[in-house]
């Protein structure tokens, strides 16, 4: 599963024009960074961290949040329950399970590695 | 991989709940909406303004619905029960379509799934050996190369010697095919049975039911102690009682009574003896009554009598094995002059016992196969003539956003569902076949009592009713699949027509099933022909008014000339028995006894392979009378001609023609064994009849009196004044009340034994008539549809033309040609695919070859005359066609 993010990237370099495949990869990785260090969110308040820390750069429909999220359930990376929100409506509270740890550990380790690589290729395209 | 297991688990869960979760995600949606509204609020939006702008940075609310709907579970399992609704509906919308669709496919698949039972029952279930795959029959053949009349066993010392030296297989056993009887007072009971050697049972890998096998100390000399019964035999004639294990049965020409030891497992068939096909009651096919212990007798180590099997090693090949059995016997036949002249010719058994299934079952299997493309070829047609007339909703479909996929498995779907009903049917028909064929077949197909109408009769059917549905929904959902919707949304023409090119299609479908038809028809009527030559030929002796009956006097040596003396007088003394003779070797029973002679004038044999083999006749006085045999040379049979005479024979014309080319045989002598005996004088030579195989020229035959050849198993042979079943009852009382032992059975007239023997010829010839028949109906309809549709697609054209002055003659011959272009050339095409396909029914045919000028012409005449009466009813309707409508379509 470790190389979800990877065939994301590989497929989206090759069809550059299908850039949601790549936002999918990674946005499953935001939320589950997100969740790891905010705890227990609902959709809309994973969506509010997400648009606060892309600072604009990035633009999602928020609906596609709860794609990643059905996605991410159906790994058992994470898990929901009904809950209440701040203004006392009903929601449904997304939390981390202990294998969406170890995925998020594994991804983000995978992640550096890749940009990494993809960084030096690029910086060594701008020296020549 | 866990992961994927998780995914797919849920998926399956997501099977069920699924509006639950719907609802669930919709109210999910509506707070994340609500509380973006609210936040776009407290930015100082205007709230009308703060909703439309929460719905636009939320994104398409429906998509995301229907997207989370398909990743929650698969894809397409909604779509399908969706689809399947729909196909319903739309079927249950036009019931007359549905049900000609589904008859139409029923029928094709109602006769192939038939067939195709036969052939599980028959080539596909494996006997009940323990890998079966390993065995090896080794009959024998001759070093030069030339065939034999009868195939000859091996010797013992040889297979013993094969048995310990050849590494390649894991055993080797000899066996016999052996007859005899059970005998009880109240008529005694013939039985089939086998001699096995003491490693038959491990080489082959049989258990016994009940009781056990046979031990070593059963196999020796003399006396049989002990034998084993069939499980079928077992239920038949001891009514499956377990108490005989143990017990001693009667069996006659055995001094001592048997103890039965057990009962084999069901299901065991006879291996071939070849030596003994030609014994009466030698069925190849039956299961073994019982089975006798055979031990090589030490003084007989070189006596060619024995059938020999083997068990190839796990790994090793046929060919390995064929190599180092040969080179051992080669090594065998250079020491020994008795073993001279043969070498063992490896043959799996399976191949060997599906010889004769194979034969019949695979052309007909190709001929249902033939029907049920036929059938497809009607369904197609009437699919895509439907989906020319729902082509405006298609279109509209499209235009609505359903997939093309989603149209294409709309399309499929409801040919599956057409094909699932017509494959019910057909599952109905091929139960109700496989009955019929059971009553009608048993002599022409081998182990037709295996055959069941079952399971295998339903999966078959349902499995090619899918397969089915592929065929025919295949080009209709193709066309539905290219449809361009603007076409035709622009066009909004009349339903119900096609254009040129569905016409083209059509037709082509059509040709092709008048293509198949024909080469059914071809083959159908090549064994028409064939029967009816058979008819033809002249046999030799009268076949009508004779009953036949197998009589065997049990007793005792003493008994035997008395039982058939005065069997004979009390016979012959009946009302309305004009003939009663005993008789071995009546015509096409099968029975043929092969001896071994020397012939006066002959050179002596140089090798063993070289003697002279004949089939042997045994008969009392009135036989040749009885037959109308008559007779061309020298004296028929006497009374007198018993053991106290000189020994005498009577030759036909075949062999005098053979031995005696310039001169005749009367007077001549014949020895078995050496010529040193006084040898036996031929007095008489009787007319040639085809006795084997009607379909085979005569060949050489001698006849003895049956007074000095003293044959054990023979037939009565009666020729009545009147119908021969008549005096059935009246002659088993007579033979009863010479000896209530005697076993009587095989009551037949010779007629019924005639037809037998044609058995598999008029089963095929039955078989293909019928589905000729059934695909001549389906592609007249089919022809009749085509240019019905066309007719009707052509109506503006035509009326355009009757207003431009075309005649009605004009007209009708218009759409004629069509017709008659699409006939001749399926015939044509036909005709081709018969020439390529009629070859394999070269095994049945007679004085017919496969490519018969006349056959090929007559069906094909034939086919376009009754094709064209087809088309009668759409060109009258063609030329009635008003020129008003040319306007009022305007």
């Amino acid at each position: 599963m470790s190389s979800d993010i990877f065939f994301a990237m590989a497929k989206g370099a090759i069809l550059s024009a299908d850039k949601s495949e790549v936002l999918q990869g990674t946005l499953d990785m935001m939320i589950l960074k997100t969740l790891h260090v905010l705890g227990p969110q609902h959709g809309f308040g994973i969506a509010r961290r997400i648009e606060q820390v892309s600072e604009d750069v990035l633009t999602l429909n928020e609906g596609t949040v709860y794609t990643s999220l059905l996605r991410l359930q159906q790994q058992g990376w994470i898990e929901s329950e009904w809950g209440t929100s701040e203004n006392n409506r009903k929601a449904r509270f997304y939390s981390i399970t202990r294998r969406g740890r170890t995925q998020l550990t594994v991804e983000t380790e995978n992640w550096e590695r890749i940009s990494g690589v993809i960084g030096r290729v690029l910086r060594l395209e701008a020296e020549k | 991989m866990t992961s994927s297991i998780f995914r797919l688990m849920s998926r399956v869960r997501g099977l069920f709940g699924r509006k639950e979760a719907d609802s669930e995600f919709d109210r999910e949606m509506q707070t994340h909406l609500q509380l973006l509204t609210e936040q776009f609020i407290r930015q100082g939006m205007d709230p009308k303004d703060a909703w439309s702008a929460a719905r636009r940075q939320f994104g398409n609310t429906t998509l995301l619905r229907q997207r989370q709907r398909e990743s929650r579970t698969f894809l397409s399992f909604p779509n399908i029960l969706q689809d399947l609704r729909y196909g319903f509906r739309m079927l249950w919308k036009s019931p007359a379509f549905s049900v000609i669709a589904a008859l139409t496919l029923a029928l094709g698949i109602g006769a192939t799934s038939a067939v195709f039972s036969l052939i599980q029952g028959v080539l596909l279930t494996p006997p009940p050996y323990q890998k079966p795959q390993q065995l090896m029959l080794i009959p024998s053949v001759r070093t030069d190369g030339r065939k034999t009349d009868s195939t000859r066993g091996w010797a013992a010392q040889q297979w013993l010697e094969w048995n310990e030296k050849v590494g390649a297989f894991q055993g080797i056993a000899g066996y016999g095919w052996t007859f005899n009887f059970l005998v009880r007072n109240d008529g005694s009971q013939s039985m089939q049975g086998m001699e096995v050697s003491k490693e038959y049972f491990r080489v082959m890998g049989l258990k016994t039911a009940f009781g056990h096998g046979f031990d070593d100390s059963d196999f020796g000399q003399g006396h049989v102690k002990s034998i084993l019964l069939g499980y079928e035999f077992w239920q038949r004639a001891f009514g499956g009682d377990k108490q005989i294990i143990g017990k001693t049965v009667r069996i006659s020409r055995w001094d001592s009574s048997p103890v039965v030891v057990g009962v084999m497992e069901p299901g065991v068939r006879f291996l071939p003896s070849p030596g003994a096909a030609k014994e009466p009651n030698y069925d190849v096919n039956a299961t073994v009554d019982i089975w006798v212990p055979a031990d090589p007798d030490p003084k007989n180590m070189k006596d060619p009598g024995w059938y020999v099997v083997g068990r190839l090693r796990d790994e090793v090949t046929p060919q390995r094995g064929q190599q180092e059995l040969a080179a051992l016997t080669a090594s065998e036949a250079s020491a020994e002059k008795d073993f001279e002249g043969f070498s063992p010719q490896l043959e799996p058994l399976t191949d060997e016992m599906n010889r004769d299934g194979r034969r019949i079952l695979l052309p007909l299997l190709g001929a249902s196969v033939l029907v049920l493309l036929i059938a497809c070829g009607n369904a197609a047609a009437l699919l895509l003539v439907r989906g020319l007339q729902r082509q405006q909703e298609y279109a509209v479909r499209i235009a609505m956003g359903t997939g093309r996929i989603g149209l294409l498995r709309q399309v499929l779907t409801e040919g599956l569902i057409l094909a699932i009903f017509g494959g019910t049917l057909g599952v109905g028909l091929a139960v109700f076949a496989v009955h019929l064929f059971k009553v009608v077949a048993g002599h022409a197909v081998p182990r037709l009592d295996a055959v069941t109408a079952g399971w295998a009769v339903l999966g078959w059917g349902l499995g090619l009713a899918v397969l089915a549905a592929f065929i025919a929904g295949a080009i209709p959902a193709l066309r539905a699949f290219r449809l361009n919707p603007m076409e035709v949304l622009k066009d909004g023409g009349p339903r119900g027509t096609a254009g040129i090119g569905e016409r083209r299609l059509l037709h082509g479908v059509a040709m092709l099933q008048i293509s198949l038809t024909l080469a059914l028809l071809v083959g159908a009527g090549l064994l028409i022909r064939t029967m009816v030559k058979i008819a033809e030929v002249s046999s030799g002796y009268n076949t009508s008014r004779i009953l036949t009956m197998s009589v065997t006097e049990v007793q005792d040596q003493a008994a035997w000339g008395p039982f058939h003396r005065h069997a004979l007088e009390r016979v012959a003394a009946i009302p309305g028995v004009q003939y009663a003779a005993f008789a071995w070797g009546v015509p096409l029973t099968g029975n043929n006894w092969h001896g071994t002679m020397d012939i006066e004038g002959q050179p002596p044999p140089a090798k063993e392979s070289d003697k002279i083999e004949l089939p042997m006749r045994a008969a009392t006085p009135d036989y040749f009378k009885l037959m109308g045999l008559p007779l061309t040379d020298g004296r028929e049979f006497r009374q007198t001609d018993d053991d106290k005479a000189p020994s005498v024979a009577i030759v036909n014309q075949a062999f005098t023609h053979r031995y005696f080319p310039n001169s005749n045989s009367v007077g001549r002598k014949i020895w078995f064994g050496s010529r040193d005996k006084p040898g036996i004088q031929i007095v008489g030579e009787i007319a040639n009849g085809r006795t084997d195989d009607l379909t085979q020229e005569p060949l050489p035959e001698v006849y003895l009196p049956l007074w000095q050849a003293h044959a054990f198993s023979k037939h009565l042979v009666v020729r009545t004044t009147a119908d021969p079943r008549t005096v059935v009852v009246a002659v088993e009382r007579e033979l009863r009340a010479v000896d209530p032992t005697a076993a009587i059975e095989n009551v037949k007239t010779l007629e019924q034994i005639r037809d037998e023997s044609l058995a598999s010829r008029t089963f095929a010839m039955h078989l293909l008539t019928g589905f000729s028949v059934l695909g001549s109906v389906l592609t007249l309809v089919g022809i009749y549809g085509v240019i019905s549709l066309s007719v009707a697609s052509r109506r503006r054209e035509l009326a355009i033309r009757s207003a431009v002055g075309a005649q009605q003659s004009d007209i009708r011959r218009l759409i004629f040609g069509e017709g008659f272009r699409l006939i001749v050339g399926g015939v044509l095409g036909g005709i081709a695919l018969a020439v390529v396909l009629s070859g394999v029914l070269r095994s049945f045919l007679f004085e017919v070859q496969p490519s018969d000028p006349a056959t090929f012409i007559v069906v094909g005449a034939l086919f376009v005359g009754v094709g064209l009466l087809a088309c009668w009813a759409p060109v009258r309707r063609a030329g009635k066609v008003d020129p008003l409508e040319a306007l009022r379509y305007e």
